[in-house]
């Protein structure tokens, strides 16, 4: 390795590029943040707005909204698990982790297109009016984040397999965990602002 | 085995769910709009502090200066989208 390594770090932070790295993440994470805002902005000023469409009151179901939560609030549990292994050295536990956690994400997804199929077939789809559009979009950008760390994960459980955990791929694993646990922090605000607040 | 599961993130991992439930008595119980509003408020606030701090390790590098000011500054510029444009379309100011 070509970068001083300081050992007083965990290894994900051992360069300053590892630092850099993750610094440079946050910054990525402050533009999500805005992005789901908008969304949100979006979804509050049109929530209200349904034609002849149903009402989130009506269509919002609070069990497998439940299930969503509790998949994606463990999920993000283990990830953090996942890292606290991977600074102790522990390579298998630490991949165990990480693919409990991207198995319970596919779970979230799951039940979430399940979802989706059941709102389109009480009749409310992305067309139908305001609310649903807002509604869709807004969980469709959450999903599709969830969708994509799906690949990016599985692609650190394979790196970490093959090399071990060293500056590198510790960098990496630390790096989706974040992302990991933002999606976790975005479904905390879904969860209380769009459907609790929806069946309130 | 125990050392995988430090009590810390067992701690965090039950009081994200424990925040849920509370969460949840907006739906159980009759409450008003506005009051439902502040208990969902404060629950998300307190499970996303709980991510940030906890699982995401904000304040351990020497950076973290740098890392509060621009996820704050992100969140604000959030909330000044959210509240401005509730205020301008549907509070009706």
């Amino acid at each position: 390795m070509a970068h001083h390594v300081d050992h007083s770090q965990p290894l994900e932070y051992s360069t300053p590029q590892n630092r850099l790295n993750i610094y440079g993440f946050w910054i990525f994470l402050g533009a999500e943040i805005v992005l789901f805002a908008t969304l949100f902005t979006v979804y509050f000023t049109l929530s209200d707005r349904t034609g002849t469409g149903p009402t989130g009151e009506e269509i919002f179901e609070l069990t497998p909204v439940l299930i969503e939560t509790f998949l994606l609030l463990t999920s993000s549990f283990l990830i953090g698990l996942g890292v606290h292994a991977m600074r102790l050295g522990r390579k298998t536990p630490m991949i165990v982790f990480y693919i409990l956690t991207l198995l319970l994400g596919l779970g979230f997804l799951i039940v979430e297109i399940d979802e989706f199929f059941l709102y389109v077939h009480e009749g409310a789809t992305i067309t139908t009016s305001a609310f649903v559009s807002s509604l869709m979009t807004t969980l469709g950008t959450h999903g599709a984040h969830v969708t994509f760390g799906l690949f990016w994960g599985t692609a650190i459980v394979i790196q970490v397999i093959r090399q071990g955990i060293n500056a590198r791929t510790a960098n990496k694993a630390f790096i989706f965990s974040l992302y990991w646990h933002f999606l976790d922090v975005v479904w905390i605000f879904i969860f209380s602002f769009i459907y609790l607040r929806g069946l309130m | 085995m125990a050392e995988l599961f430090p009590k810390e993130h067992v701690v965090g991992f039950i009081g994200s769910l424990v925040l849920t439930i509370a969460a949840l008595s907006v739906v159980w119980f009759d409450v008003s709009m506005v009051i439902g509003m502040i208990i969902l408020l404060v629950t998300a606030l307190i499970q996303a502090a709980v991510q940030l701090m906890l699982f995401m390790h904000i304040g351990e590098t020497d950076d973290k200066v740098d890392i509060w000011i621009a996820t704050l500054f992100a969140f604000g510029i959030g909330i000044v989208t959210i509240v401005g444009s509730l205020l301008a379309m549907v509070w009706g100011y």
